[in-house]
């Protein structure tokens, strides 16, 4: 099962746009995707779950994916993150 | 007699009207149980219900598009995500299996449950969100009830205008459906500004109060109310000297609003004929459409920084391809993009660099243009990528923080390496077409403006840092902020020397800091000799209205007389006496 991190870069952090964006994502995949943050780990399907990350700008957010699309839910998720859930300044 | 309730700031604005209060029918939340064998219909209750609150939520998420644009939309998403969230309605339904409970009941279970989980977030905006939760299961349970979503608005008259209403909190739906109906502006008891209301009251631009305690009982139906949104204060039957300031406030702004919106589509021409440009300072392809439609004549400051805040430092291809999506939104008006302007001051996630690191004076040390040239194979992929994207367009380059002309020769010798280098792959590139300006921030490099200037296109001066060095005042530190004054006669004397070269060398010059979009010193830059502005977009309207209503020989006169001290300037500042010379000229 692969894993990557990433620091969150845009300035509001995970904040609920981001999340529903993120989460929209994750949702694309069949595989298990998790995220964590600090001591949290969620279910990054799951925009509750996100939210509660209470992930801001720089915070360092580990992904986890498990499933028969597990590369490509690692790499579109990531991806995402790394736009800054399409709202850089 | 007057009233005045206070709560939170969310929307400044003024409204002024009768009140009227709305009672939220709450919905009682029962619990019975249920037999075995009802289990699987009690939960296909359930999933029928979120199912049919989606789509009221995507009819309230088109029907927002339109009526508080992306943002508006937004929200309503984030609340859809929620409805969908498997720990909302699967977990409800687990709840029925396993406690035998009602529909109704098992998502109270499951809010509180998630609701406690919030609470124990330690941040505002994130525990402010247990509101949308709270929202999105009471819509569900509203459609278990039997009752329409969004009926507590149903005594609402269908015609709002001239009144406020007052409730004792509002989800976005309703106060979307309040301003579909024409309120003239919102009070809430409860609510934080951090909420999702108080987000789309911001992009609707409803004047909104929040968090006013009691303002139910204390509020009478049908009286007049004013409320200034800028205060977060409400006055309840106010007296006449109140309603009066309110009133007359309220038409000024009405009107100033009014004036700039009929400046939009005209030239920026002064009272005396000049013709002026103005141009837009953008990060993102995004920002220029709406700059475009607000008059600007192209980009004068395209920050590139933004794609290397990012994970990696952008490769050449990425690089490439944003600064096409910004030509191609300008549909043929001039790009000019600012090569990398970061520094240990300016840090960006992508990049570390020797240098940059425990730099006790960061403004003073390795950034914009310096670092460029030290960190060649960083600068020649931008270079590569500005000019395979000037194939697709009219761009210039901009070169940051210059200080010496032997930095100008440097990189002009690397821009031409560059096209060789390209030539010799086979790109496309505009090379012959581009100009190559720099930026004057540094007081060296203003004050010695001839010899840098000879070697380039064009001069756009940053007047932020140019202010800030000229001064040796940070604006940031709050013990020597009150020294950083852009009418300092040090700055005023450095400008006026910058424009007077510029334009003796025929060489074009702008301003792209933030004194250019600041409408305040829009006379006193004209008075200056500046003839090209660069600004956040959301400043193109106020400074082209003050350009049309302005005289360009009388503030210079002006200038003239202030600079030979023919007027009391402890009274006021160059700028207002300017704008006073205007006035009565």
């Amino acid at each position: 099962m692969p894993s990557a991190t990433a620091v969150i870069p845009n300035e509001l952090g995970l904040h609920a746009r981001a999340a529903a964006r993120l989460v929209e994502r994750a949702n694309g995949f069949e595989s298990l995707v998790e995220l964590s943050h600090r001591d949290r780990t969620v279910n990054g399907k799951s925009i509750m779950g996100v939210l509660m990350l209470a992930a801001a700008k720089g915070a360092e957010l580990s992904i986890r994916t498990e499933g028969p699309d597990q590369d490509e839910a690692l790499a579109g998720v990531l991806a995402i993150v790394k736009d800054g859930f399409g709202e850089l300044e | 007699m007057t009233l005045a309730l206070s709560g939170q700031i969310v929307e400044p604005g003024i409204a002024i009207g009768q009140a009227h209060n709305i009672q939220r029918n709450e919905i009682e939340i029962g619990e019975y149980r249920i037999a075995d064998e009802q289990v699987d219909a009690e939960i296909d209750r359930l999933i029928h219900a979120a199912a049919e609150a989606g789509v009221h939520l995507e009819d309230l998420a088109r029907r927002l598009k339109k009526s508080a644009g992306a943002s508006g939309e937004e929200i309503i998403r984030t609340h859809l995500a929620m409805l969908e969230d498997s720990s909302l309605v699967q977990a409800s339904a687990r709840h029925i299996r396993e406690q035998l409970c009602n529909a109704e009941w098992a998502l109270q279970l499951q809010l509180e449950t998630l609701v406690a989980e919030f609470r124990t977030i330690d941040d505002d905006y994130i525990r402010s969100r247990e509101e949308d939760i709270v929202q999105v299961v009471r819509m569900v349970q509203q459609v278990l009830a039997a009752e329409q979503p969004g009926k507590p608005l149903s005594d609402v008259p269908d015609r709002l205008g001239h009144t406020l209403v007052v409730a004792t909190e509002l989800t976005p739906n309703e106060l979307a459906v309040l301003h579909d109906r024409g309120v003239a502006g919102v009070v809430t008891e409860h609510g934080s500004p951090y909420s999702h209301t108080a987000i789309l009251a911001r992009s609707m631009g409803v004047p909104l109060v929040m968090g006013v305690r009691r303002a139910q009982s204390l509020i009478t139906e049908g009286e007049q109310l004013v409320l200034d949104g800028a205060y977060g204060i409400v006055f309840a039957d106010p007296e006449e000297s109140i309603l009066r300031h309110y009133l007359q406030k309220q038409s000024e702004s009405d009107r100033y609003r009014k004036s700039l919106e009929r400046g939009r589509g005209r030239p920026a021409a002064s009272l005396d004929g000049e013709a002026l440009v103005l141009l837009a300072n953008a990060e993102r392809p995004e920002d220029i459409r709406r700059a475009l439609e607000d008059g600007a004549e192209g980009v004068g400051l395209f920050r590139s920084e933004y794609l290397f805040m990012q994970g990696l430092p952008p490769d050449e291809e990425a690089q490439v391809e944003h600064y096409v999506s910004a030509i191609e939104a300008l549909e043929g008006a001039p790009l000019t993009i600012r090569t990398l302007d970061i520094g240990a001051d300016k840090k960006a996630h992508a990049l570390e660099f020797e240098g940059l690191r425990n730099n006790p004076n960061p403004a003073l040390g390795l950034r914009a243009v310096r670092l460029c040239l030290r960190e060649m194979d960083l600068f020649k992929v931008q270079l590569r990528a500005i000019l395979r994207a000037s194939a697709h367009g009219p761009v210039h380059c901009m070169i940051p923080m210059l200080t010496t002309d032997r930095e100008v020769l440097a990189v002009r010798s690397l821009i031409e390496e560059t096209r060789l280098e390209l030539d010799s792959e086979g790109y496309d590139h505009g090379a012959e077409r581009m100009r190559l300006g720099g930026m004057i921030e540094v007081p060296a490099a203003a004050l010695a403006l001839e010899r840098m200037a000879r070697h380039l296109d064009f001069l756009s001066v940053g007047t932020n840092d140019l202010i800030q060095y000229t001064l040796a005042a940070d604006r940031v530190d709050e013990n020597v902020a009150h020294l950083y004054d852009p009418q300092h006669p040090g700055v005023i004397h450095l400008l006026e020397h910058v424009f007077a070269t510029a334009r003796r060398l025929q060489v074009p010059v702008s301003v792209c800091g933030e004194m250019a979009g600041d409408r305040r010193f829009t006379r006193l830059l004209l008075a200056l000799g500046l003839r090209e502005f660069s600004m956040q977009p959301r400043s193109l309207l106020e400074v082209k209205k003050v350009i049309t209503e302005t005289d360009v020989g009388a503030v210079r006169e002006a200038l003239a007389r202030w600079t030979a001290g023919e007027c009391d300037s402890s009274t006021m500042t160059l700028s207002q006496f300017l704008d006073n010379a205007q006035l009565h000229h």
